[in-house]
């Protein structure tokens, strides 16, 4: 005791703070892809402007782009509970949250968010896409699902490529605030870890080289795609 | 053939485009559409083949018939399966090869094998100069290929008529030619075809009718020889003038 600093501390658990990557990735690949399906959707009804949905959309995205995320994590954390209550009041079940693991809430949250800001993501990435490929798709007799499946997301995906990335690294790193509802990722993995020891310095440093080296990865990963993109339709296939 | 019956289209609710078209396309014509710019021959085409809705009229294709009053997401598909159009821009997918181009209304729209889809779309492509492309993307053809590629689609599909949009106006002029040339082989081969074009040396050598289109109204119409030498209306006299004027300027 009385070091200011604790190197071997500092390694020593390591070990632990990565078993919070698995969490970390759940939260993020999952919030990642069902923020792509919501942002679909409020892409399709801002671009069709469809009645209500479009509306909805539109107080939905304006919301989750003018609160911070942290607020939206509670909302949600205590938010279903009282969900839950108001139901077994109203249907007479006897529905129990506690057996909802905390990491559930989490993946509802970050979904939530991550869904508003890939509507304007997506509703720009399909826009990039020149319209006359879709009347030519419309001219052959295809309807607008094939067109869009075969010819238009195709696409929109290849110029969105940076935009996606870079957004699924950022939600990697907003996902450190899942810590608040006691989910064992990286960050709440460091936060026991200092706790049990009361040297908090050392695991956080822990906690930032992890998120670090996973951005590291994903960054190497993503201009390998990227390479592999652009080598792709120049020219010719075999 | 095709037949157009009193259709017109206003935009916005206040720029009527197109005042009751009368026009018809006999089978295995070619009739080139004129007009100076904004007289409303893109709508037209695109009436057609309903990528605008027209408000009143009626059009028959080949023996499908329809009214501007009833249309419906399955009219859209009936019309659509029975004309193809070319466009000024091409409309290629940039994500499919100039095969692929070509064999995704057959696959897609026509639901043939994999096999029958590459054999037609082999096929088209050879016809219109382009087999020994097939495997290039977009991006790798000349403005010329494009289209040539987006004729073998629009062929490919075997449809009762064919729109071509000015499709030699985004081309540089010395890859004009062979893309009509290929648009004259396809004429003569019993494909009906509808031509909007800026090419009157086209219009006169290529098409059997052409249509003169004025202010959304089709002002004169019947043989080139006769439309070109002795036009009646005193405003295709003064259109012509000034693309003949431009001719001996050339020279
Ligand atoms: N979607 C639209 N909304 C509003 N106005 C339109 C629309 N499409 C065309 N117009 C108007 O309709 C008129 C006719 O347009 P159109 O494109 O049919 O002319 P065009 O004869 O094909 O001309 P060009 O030779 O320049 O291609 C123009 O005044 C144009 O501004
Ligand atoms: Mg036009």
């Amino acid at each position: 005791m009385g070091k200011i600093f604790d190197p071997q501390f500092m390694i020593e658990i390591i070990p632990d703070i990565l078993k919070g990557i698995p969490y970390t990735l759940l939260i993020a690949v999952v919030a990642f892809f069902v923020g792509c399906v919501l942002g679909l959707i409020g892409a399709f009804a801002k671009i069709y402007r469809v009645p209500v949905l479009r509306q909805i959309t539109a107080v939905y995205v304006s919301f989750i782009r003018g609160t911070p995320l942290i607020v939206q994590i509670l909302l949600i954390y205590y938010a279903i509970p009282i969900l839950v209550r108001v139901i077994n009041a109203r249907f007479g079940t006897n529905y129990d949250i506690s057996w909802i693991p905390a990491v559930v809430f989490m993946l509802i949250a970050f979904s939530i968010n991550a869904g508003a800001y890939l509507t304007e993501s997506i509703r720009a990435s399909i826009l990039a896409i020149d319209k006359g490929q879709l009347e030519a798709a419309y001219s052959i007799g295809m309807s607008t699902w094939s067109a869009m499946i075969r010819i238009v997301l195709p696409q929109a995906v290849k110029v969105g490529l940076p935009v996606f990335a870079n957004f699924f690294i950022g939600l990697m790193k907003d996902t450190s605030l899942a810590f608040t509802a006691a989910v064992p990722e990286i960050m709440g993995q460091a936060k026991i870890e200092a706790g049990r020891a009361s040297r908090f310095f050392e695991a956080y440093i822990d906690a930032a080289l992890i998120y670090w080296g996973l951005c590291l990865i994903f960054e190497r990963l993503v201009a390998l795609l990227e390479k592999h993109v652009s080598k792709s339709e120049k020219g010719v296939t075999k | 053939m095709i037949e157009l019956h009193g259709v017109t289209k206003t935009f916005n609710k206040k720029t009527q485009v197109l005042k009751g078209i009368d026009l018809t396309v006999e089978e295995g014509q070619t009739v080139a559409l004129i007009g100076s710019s904004g007289s409303g021959k893109s709508t037209l085409l695109r009436c057609i083949n309903l990528l605008e809705t027209p408000d009143t009229g009626t059009i028959r294709i080949g023996d499908y018939q329809f009214d501007a009053e009833h249309i419906n997401h399955s009219v859209r598909k009936q019309v659509r399966t029975k004309t193809a159009m070319v466009f000024q821009n091409f409309g290629l997918f940039a994500n499919k090869t100039a095969l692929e181009n070509v064999t995704e209304g057959l696959l897609v729209v026509q639901k043939k094998n994999r096999e029958e889809a590459n054999e037609i779309a082999r096929r088209y492509l050879d016809k219109v100069g382009m087999a020994d492309r097939a495997n290039y993307y977009p991006t790798a053809l000349s403005g010329g290929q494009k289209q040539r590629v987006g004729i073998a689609r629009a062929l490919a599909l075997n449809p009762k008529i064919i729109l071509f949009d000015e499709p030699t106006s985004a081309l540089d002029p010395e890859l004009v030619g062979e893309v009509l040339q290929v648009i004259r082989k396809v004429s003569e081969e019993n494909v009906t075809m509808l031509v909007v074009t800026h090419e009157m040396d086209f219009a006169r050598d290529v098409a059997d009718r052409v249509a003169f289109m004025d202010d959304g109204q089709i002002l004169e119409y019947g043989d080139p020889k006769e439309v070109f030498q002795n036009p009646k209306e005193e405003r295709t006299k003064q259109f012509l003038q000034r693309y003949l004027q431009r001719f001996t300027y050339v020279i």
